[in-house]
């Protein structure tokens, strides 16, 4: 698993990849009420905002760690977004993306180095 | 930035702390929905020792109180308390306030934190005839809020009994209030550091639940109260407000009268607001009736207790409830409609 400067993860599955947002980033939003969720089938380009997660108390911006095309999306967000707050790095993952770019994964921040910040 | 005599305490517990206008105060502790659930539900504590009191007292304190703010204040019971808005003399808001009557010659002014300073300036440079005291540096401020708070408050000050809702009581210990701002039973304890210290921990050791700003915050707005900056500013006159039934025009005179009758035909108006469509309306975002511009949301929000997005927002044309607005989220029109006020 790979983790951004904006507090994304990501995590590899061949050509394609899971992202979410980092469990530090889920408590310091606070209860998450409220997911616009990115439609599936789009493409993206890394760092591009692709989603919004709406806490009791604001906003927060989801920015793609990697350019690619958004191949599912995490339906279940829809009707439990608590899910971010409870399991942020497995079960609260956002979206998964076919990976145009895979250099762009060399860039990102390793475990350590994300939660050492 | 300042910190309350609790600091420490809510540290402790583990509280979140935001800078709210330069105090360190708790945003929340264990999450909002469960704080908010708590109030609701059972009890809840608040520290709101940011807040100020100012002590008007001389033979003609009621009447300087009337004169400075919108709400009757001259020859209310004793022991009342009224909430009124401070206005300028164009009718702008200075701050909205809880007037605690203690008799004709005695009264508080209880402000917001962030306004304190210059609402304690503004009556002392009006004071006549009357001594202008801030309290704020020698007490902090409680608010115990909820359907379980006046039986477990009665344990510690029995006196509670005797003191109807909207009515308060000087003690030995400091000043106790039976108001609040969540919209639940509740009551406001103003008191020395040392005694607010000694009633927090107390009501720990029975179990209530600390609260922070964040659900005091979903807590008011479910009730459609007013929040100064958001509803109340600079800018907004009481009479466009949410508050407006605090403004009695048919009053001899206070501050700001003529110009609020002068706004009366073409004042903005402001009303609760329910979205249709997913989204939470911040405040700032635009509204459209159809394809026109008619104001903004001056407060949003995910409201714990009905799962539903509410907002206020102020607009220029009158509205009723029912009728169907748009308002843009992130440039995305959500279709959204008037509802009456409170929201819970």
């Amino acid at each position: 698993m790979k983790y951004t400067e904006t507090h994304e993860w990501i995590e590899e599955q061949g050509s394609a990849a899971t992202v979410g947002v980092s469990d530090y980033a889920q408590k310091e939003l606070g209860d998450i009420v409220y997911i616009e969720l990115p439609q599936k089938g789009i493409q993206v380009k890394a760092g591009d905002v692709v989603c919004v997660l709406e806490s009791t108390k604001a906003a927060a911006d989801v920015y793609s760690p990697v350019s690619g095309t958004i191949s599912a999306v995490n339906e279940k967000l829809k009707e439990q977004p608590e899910l971010i707050n409870r399991s942020a790095e497995s079960e609260g993952w956002i979206y998964k993306i076919q990976v145009s770019s895979p250099q762009e994964l060399e860039k990102l921040l390793d475990k350590k180095e994300y939660y050492k910040k | 930035m300042t910190k309350t005599a609790l600091y420490s305490a809510h540290k402790a517990l583990g509280a979140k702390i935001v800078d709210f206008h330069g105090w360190e105060m708790p945003l929340q502790y264990t999450g909002i929905l469960e704080e908010h659930k708590a109030v609701r539900e059972a009890v809840g504590v608040f520290d709101v020792s940011h807040m100020g009191r100012i002590e008007i007292s001389g033979p003609e304190a009621e009447q300087f109180i009337d004169r400075l703010t919108t709400n009757v204040i001259t020859g209310k019971k004793e022991q009342q308390a009224i909430y009124s808005v401070l206005c300028r003399k164009d009718g702008t808001s200075i701050d909205d306030v809880i007037v605690l009557r203690h008799s004709p010659v005695s009264c508080s002014v209880v402000s917001n934190a962030s306004n304190r300073e210059r609402v304690f300036q503004h009556i002392s440079s009006l004071a006549k005839k009357v001594i202008v005291t801030p309290s704020y540096m020698q007490e902090g401020i409680l608010a115990v809020q909820g359907p379980q708070s006046l039986s477990i408050v009665e344990e510690y000050f029995p006196e509670l009994k005797d003191i109807p809702s909207m009515r308060c009581l000087k003690l030995k210990q400091g000043i106790l209030s039976r108001t609040g701002y969540t919209g639940e039973k509740g009551i406001e304890l103003f008191a020395s550091f040392e005694e607010i210290e000694r009633f927090w921990k107390w009501l720990m050791s029975k179990g209530v639940k600390p609260v922070g700003l964040g659900a005091r915050d979903t807590l008011r707005l479910e009730k459609g109260y007013a929040l100064y900056g958001h509803e109340l500013s600079d800018t907004i006159a009481p009479t466009e407000s949410v508050s407006a039934w605090a403004v009695k025009l048919q009053k001899e005179t206070f501050l700001g009268k003529e110009a609020l009758i002068e706004l009366e035909k073409k004042k903005r108006h402001q009303y609760g607001v329910v979205l249709e469509d997913p989204g939470i309306a911040r405040a700032e975002c635009k509204v459209f009736k159809g394809e026109e511009p008619i104001g903004v949301v001056t407060s949003g929000t995910f409201s714990p207790s009905l799962k539903k997005s509410i907002c206020i927002v102020m607009v220029t044309p009158e509205l009723a409830v029912g009728d169907i607005i748009n308002i843009h989220i992130r440039d995305k029109p959500c279709r959204a409609h008037i509802v009456q006020l409170p929201f819970l």
